[in-house]
């Protein structure tokens, strides 16, 4: 066998070596580290975010906007999102960690022209960590927050240009987002808002859906629909219904529908929408966080509610034992015993949290079990949708502050206990 | 740096080996060490082991994000390296589901819809039924690809020192063509052109053009493809990858996750410890970097007079290959009543690996791509009724560089759009109105994930001065720091899922010798 002559294939090979040395001797001496690819992926995806409060702003007596922009000087621009993304809190109360994600409720837009975010809570009653925010947060009070995360956008490739959007409560903040969009041009798409109020003073955001369905009905058009009305109410009155979405949506076929709000509509809503035949890949459901009462969700072991159960946490070498209270997520507590693993949807869904069961059985809910098959073989739990049926050994990651809380500052979450 | 050992309350203050990034090839060298009972520590700053080797959860859907063919499993009767190694030796808990075909081939310009076995002579069959006259010379060829494939067998029984007289007698066209392209060496054997559009789309599993490509690599790939068949694992590479991990933590290895590195610690040209990002200092004597020699020379190692100035010029004498830009679509409708016959398909107009090449390099919608119904290997990865897809583009790891933050969603969704209408044309499957989950990676995805430098998928180019064969035989001079070793894509035979394993595997063997116990 020879290709071009027996000497110049043989010529050919050991050439290669010394073709290699001749380019090695041209190249620069210098390292270079230049890396576009990795700067965009951080600008776009941000470890974390030290953001100021800006501007405080009473929406009803009981939510607040406050508006966050990057310290003055800090030069760091802030990523855009998806209209319908959210970041997450992360702070220390005493000596627990508290994390909480909430959806952006301004637009991508609002960054580009004037640089800031929105984040609009609605104060809990007897909330611990919305009082603390109600209390503490004033102009000028610095926090330390994630990045953009969370897959609750519009797609156009996957979602129709006519959206229905149904939004419970709180879970207005990302449908104004997707809004304020569209109204900046930005958005391509139109939407149908059924808006689901408790009383007719708790709706938020109605002056600027009021102005925007004004200037343009045939982009957006928002139904309040009250379930406790006074008599002065002239809109429609009771729960989001299938007969209500058909009278005020019209025909639902080939429209996409964005649903967020409380878990407790999502029950009501599911059974809704089925009877409205609508197929599953058009409706689009923001992931509800921790239910408020699991020891009420059917499939929960109810006979463990009043129980506490010990708990050993493996973080590399060292080992803590905390109690873990039946009905908190495992997550839960461990923030509570001041551990403050990553986590960003404490849904199930996003994995952060991911962590290795040693020993022991928990209850993972089951509407948030997004698990990857593999990790279910292999004894993972996500501990933002996992519950202690027994005492517990779990191995957890590693993360900054459990390190720096002794060696001080590494990881964006480290301090940010004490800033706010 | 003994002084410095402290503050560490989550590590030992002393490995034998320190394993950087849980890569396929960090995987693998961790995974070889703790067989051999070396004290091992694998550390990985994602939150899941894997690298590119993992897998993502959207609504009712998991994905594969990266491997299409997993090349020499082999049978449970002739067994390949994969399984040999991770099964056999390893004790790993990981199952392999063979791929139906090798791939369906679409070239819409060439009329070419063709499906392409696995087999050497089903292979040569298929072509030779598809093109007159050529069958006797892809038998020649298919000959010659197999005394390369079976040279680099050979050299690696041999540990890298093969005796050149057995190399020249026994696989006599190994050393001949090694020295070319894969154009060069295969224009002289008059196959006809429509049959080597046929049998050139596994170079995009390379990633450079045939005019510039290796032979010896090219001809390694596709006969071993040809000839073994190729796999995936059940439960995705996350399958394999979290089988890995949890063989390597019971036999006694010690992995963690979420901690970066980020200093490798040099004393007299010798590797002596390391520090991650929270400020943990943990003393080694033999570092493997699963990741790119420019992160670890240009940033890892702490003081760059600890490089010599001979690394620095290597590496920039090398060219980063390429990234990807794929599309992951879950489709509410079944395979069949989409139409999508086949497990792996290459689209494009034509075979021209030179043209597409230099797409990679212009940022505009991609003109070819690789795309994977894995319901086609695993009817249930996903649930009754539906369907996973994923389509991948290769592209040059700095065409996404002028980017802008506010652009991109626009722009990945105009290159995905494009994808998806290709594919919708070329098999006539109507995607578009059946998407239920749609997640799109970019450069960025995989930069962000992995943290791979400029978002590299296939690390170094092959050219022949950069193939595997230049880089085995410049071996020993290139190795700059005592007790630094590289696994992975950036190891002396380069990237893809097998050559990864095995290279963790070589750079295990090797710090096994050097480490004194």
């Amino acid at each position: 066998m020879e290709v071009y002559g027996k000497d110049k294939d043989l010529n050919a090979f050991f050439g290669l070596v010394s073709e290699r040395q001749e380019r090695v001797k041209r190249a620069s001496p210098l390292p270079d580290m230049e890396d576009p690819i990795s700067d965009l992926s951080r600008m776009l995806h941000p470890e974390g975010m030290r953001l100021v409060v800006s501007v405080v702003r009473d929406e009803t007596p009981s939510v607040k906007t406050f508006r966050l922009e990057p310290a003055a000087g800090s030069g760091a621009g802030l990523p855009v999102f998806r209209p319908g993304q959210y970041v997450s809190l992360k702070t220390k109360i005493g000596d627990a960690w508290i994390t909480r994600p909430y959806s952006i409720s301004s637009s991508p837009s609002d960054v580009l022209s004037s640089g800031y975010y929105e984040l609009t809570i609605q104060k809990k009653e007897g909330g611990f960590f919305t009082g603390h925010i109600w209390d503490l947060w004033k102009e000028g009070t610095v926090v330390d927050l994630s990045g953009p995360h969370g897959n609750f956008y519009h797609d156009s490739l996957r979602d129709s240009y006519d959206i229905v959007a149904i939004a419970g409560g709180s879970g207005i903040t990302p449908i104004r987002s997707m809004v304020r969009e569209i109204f900046a041009g930005d958005l391509d798409a139109k939407i149908t808002l059924l808006y689901g109020i408790r009383t007719p003073d708790c709706a938020v955001f109605s002056e600027e859906f009021d102005m925007y369905a004004a200037r343009e009905p045939e982009r957006f058009r928002v139904i309040y629909v009250c379930s406790e009305p006074d008599d002065t109410w002239r809109g429609p009155a009771g729960f989001i219904t299938a007969s209500c979405i058909m009278e005020h949506a019209g025909d639902v076929k080939g429209k996409t529908f964005f649903v967020c709000g409380p878990r407790e509509m999502y029950g009501f809503l599911d059974r809704e929408l089925n009877a409205l035949d609508i197929p599953r890949r058009r409706i689009r459901k923001e992931a509800s966080g921790e239910p408020v009462d699991i020891a009420s969700e059917p499939e929960f072991p109810v006979e463990t509610k009043e129980m506490t159960f010990s708990l050993v946490v493996h973080m590399g070498n060292e080992a803590r034992t905390i109690s873990a209270k039946a009905v908190d997520t495992i997550l839960v507590s461990l923030e509570k015993a001041g551990i403050g693993p990553d986590s960003q949807c404490r849904s199930g869904e996003c994995g952060l949290c991911r962590s290795l069961l040693m020993a022991g059985d928990v209850f993972v809910r089951p509407d948030g079990d997004g698990r990857r098959t593999a990790d279910k073989k292999f004894g993972y739990i996500h501990p933002c949708s996992s519950y202690p049926v027994s005492d517990l050994e779990i191995r957890i990651p590693l993360t900054g502050d459990v390190v720096t809380a002794k060696n001080g500052n590494s990881s964006w979450n480290s301090d940010g206990g004490t800033t706010i | 740096m003994n002084e410095n050992i402290k503050n560490n309350p989550h590590f030992d203050s002393y490995y034998d080996a320190v394993v950087i990034g849980a890569g396929n090839g960090g995987l693998s060298a961790a995974l070889q060490l703790s067989i051999d009972n070396v004290r091992v520590l694998l550390l990985e700053q994602h939150n899941l082991p894997g690298g590119f080797a993992t897998s993502f959860v959207r609504g009712r859907f998991e994905f594969e994000p990266s491997l299409h063919e997993l090349s020499n499993v082999g049978s449970g009767q002739d067994k390949g390296f994969m399984r040999k190694f991770l099964q056999d030796k390893g004790g790993v808990d990981v199952e392999f589901i063979p791929v139906p075909e090798a791939y369906h081939l679409i070239l819409t310009d060439e009329g070419i819809n063709i499906k392409i076995p696995f087999g050497i002579e089903k292979f040569i069959e298929t072509i030779a039924a598809a093109v007159p006259g050529s069958r006797e010379p892809l038998e020649r060829y298919m000959q010659t690809c197999k005394e390369t494939f079976g040279a680099i067998g050979y050299i690696g029984r041999m540990n890298g020192v093969p005796d050149p007289k057995v190399l020249m007698e026994e696989y006599p066209s190994f050393m001949v063509t090694a020295g070319y392209t894969v154009k060069q060496v295969t224009d002289t054997f008059g196959i006809p052109d429509r049959a080597l559009e046929m049998i050139y789309p596994y170079w995009s599993y390379l990633g450079i053009p045939v005019n510039r490509l290796s032979f010896t690599i090219w001809a390694l790939v596709l006969y071993n493809y040809i000839l073994k068949g190729a796999h995936i694992p059940r439960y995705t590479s996350h399958g394999m990858s979290a089988a890995i991990d949890a063989r390597i933590r019971e036999l006694g290895g010690r992995t963690e996750y979420s901690t970066r590195v980020k200093k490798i610690f040099v004393e007299e040209g010798r590797v002596v410890g390391v520090e991650t990002a929270a400020g943990e200092r943990i003393g080694a004597s033999y570092v493997i970097a699963n990741l790119s020699p420019n992160i670890v020379y240009g940033s890892l190692v702490d003081d760059r007079n600890n490089v010599p100035e001979e690394a620095y010029r290597l590496i920039n004498a090398r060219k980063i290959g390429a990234s990807a830009f794929v599309v992951y679509l879950g489709l509410d409708a079944s395979p069949d009543e989409l139409g999508i016959e086949s497990y792996g398909y290459f689209i494009g107009a034509s075979m021209d690996t030179e043209k597409s090449y230099k797409n990679f390099f212009t940022f505009e919608a991609p003109e070819m791509q690789a795309t994977i119904c894995l319901n086609r290997a695993i009817p249930d990865c996903s649930p009754p009724g539906t369907t996973i897809l994923s389509m991948t583009a290769l592209a040059g790891p700095d065409t996404w560089k002028d980017v802008r933050p506010e652009n991109y969603v626009r722009f990945k969704q105009e290159f995905a759009k494009v994808m998806i209408d290709q594919f919708s044309e070329a098999v006539g499957a109507p995607l578009s109105d059946h998407i239920e989950e749609i997640e799109i990676a970019t450069p960025q995805t995989f930069a962000r994930y992995t943290g791979a430098f400029k978002g590299s998928i296939y690390a170094y180019e092959q050219d022949p001065w950069d193939s595997v064969v230049a880089r085995s035989m410049s071996g020993p001079q290139e190795r700059y720091i005592k007790g630094l070793d590289f696994a992975g894509g950036y190891a002396s035979i380069g990237h893809g899922y097998e050559s990864a394993f095995l290279s963790g595997r070589i750079a295990a063997q090797m710090a096994l010798k050097k480490i004194k116990r």
